[in-house]
């Protein structure tokens, strides 16, 4: 009778289990199939309504110009829009197994990706060592060029000031990006990890609002977690961390128990 | 350095789009290369036309270039690819896979099936009608095609 019920409860388990499996599957293929598949009318939308534009501009009247003109820039958004929400859904769609990486090259390669911008804010950006992880590694450096891109962009009128440190901490390595920017009011701690919420509006600081939800996606896909420390007009600094013990499947293990937090 | 201008260019495009037919249309409208644009409208109609089958079966020209969509009725733009590809009759002609798709799977895949080249179309305009005029100055005027 007791093997009974065991056998009946682990059934159960193992159906929720699938059941879950089975309904994230879902959600990821819902996000990256709306979004693969809403482009092609958006760009029919999109090229005739500046067709429009091209051949008519000046020719009909000056509400008809301002209309057209709304009409592009709302395409042109829905475009941005429709991109990023692939990429949040491509986050969890990536099969890759983690490897065991030195996070500071995932570092560097995120600094190249923004020279531009580096360039552009006359940004100084220092750092200290970094740890070698289990990870993957395109992930890393995507997580690393959000941080930073966002540390340039919400700068006052100054030089942006960024400073990247890690250090081990119980079970798990603490990544910290701290930057002398504008600062974040506290209550808005958790808003700015959801994916498309913003703080201004898009004349102040252009963007959608996703580089934060795909950072926190990633991290949580690393069993790590992602949270800031700021004030308003304080800086701010965003913290994330990743587990030193192996999580998850990964190739080029080092044997049971992972690393003992080698740093750099 | 065009070795064609004694005659037009030959191009076939599938795209089951109307509005991305039109919108071709009016890119390759001021070319400088003289080019016949003829349409099929999915993979089926596009293997008949290469194949001078059914209603093409009275004759029509080999194409110089190929422009591909990926997503089409009936026979898929990737079916369509590898039967180009695998036929000795056709396999010297250059396919353009030109798609609204940039996912990775695709692009990797078209390359696979010996696409020689993969475009994605822009969602604005100007860039549109920027990159149809590159691919006619690559294919028409840079590249040297094979004699049909």
């Amino acid at each position: 009778m007791k093997n009974a019920e065991r056998k009946k409860l682990e059934e159960e388990r193992e159906r929720l289990l699938n059941e879950l499996k089975r309904s994230n599957k879902e959600l990821e293929q819902f996000a990256y199939i709306a979004s693969h598949d809403l482009q092609e009318p958006l760009r029919m939308v999109s090229s005739y309504v500046q067709l429009l534009g091209h051949r008519y501009k000046g020719r009909l009247d000056k509400d008809a110009d301002e209309f057209i003109g709304y009409a592009v820039n709302g395409t042109a958004h829905m475009q941005l829009l429709l991109n990023d929400l692939l990429a949040y859904s491509r986050v969890g769609t990536r099969n890759e197994p983690y490897k065991l990486i030195d996070l500071k090259s995932a570092f560097d390669k995120a600094l190249i990706n923004l020279k531009v911008e580096t360039d552009g804010t006359r940004a100084e950006i220092t750092h200290e060592t970094f740890p070698v992880i289990y990870a993957d590694e395109v992930q890393m450096v995507q997580v690393f060029q959000n941080l930073l891109s966002n540390a340039m962009k919400f700068c006052k009128t100054d030089t942006p000031l960024i400073n990247v440190s890690s250090e081990m901490k119980d079970d798990e390595w603490v990544v910290r990006v701290k930057d002398n920017g504008i600062g974040i009011d506290p209550k808005y701690f958790d808003r700015i990890f959801q994916i498309f919420k913003r703080l201004h509006s898009r004349e102040e600081y252009q963007g959608t609002g996703i580089g934060l939800a795909i950072c926190k996606k990633i991290i949580d896909r690393h069993k790590g977690r992602i949270w800031v420390e700021s004030g308003y007009g304080k800086g701010a600094t965003f913290c994330f961390t990743i587990p030193v013990k192996r999580q998850g499947p990964a190739v080029g293990d080092l044997g049971p128990g992972g690393i003992n937090g080698a740093g750099i | 350095m065009n070795t064609y201008t004694s005659r037009a260019i030959e191009v076939l495009l599938v795209e089951d789009n109307p509005g991305d037919v039109r919108l071709m249309q009016e890119a390759l409208k001021d070319s400088k290369v003289c080019n016949n644009l003829h349409v099929v409208y999915d993979g089926e109609e596009a293997m008949s036309f290469l194949r001078c089958q059914d209603k093409y079966s009275s004759g029509v020209p080999e194409p110089d270039l190929i422009m591909l969509d990926l997503n089409l009725p009936k026979k898929d733009g990737r079916e369509v690819l590898e039967d180009i590809k695998n036929d000795p009759a056709l396999k010297h002609i250059p396919v353009v896979v030109i798609t609204t798709s940039s996912a990775e799977e695709d692009i990797l895949k078209s390359y696979n099936l010996h696409a020689n080249c993969y475009v994605t179309k822009p969602v604005n305009l100007d860039q549109f009608i920027r990159v149809v005029h590159a691919i006619e100055d690559f294919w028409f005027t840079i590249v040297k095609l094979p004699r049909p």
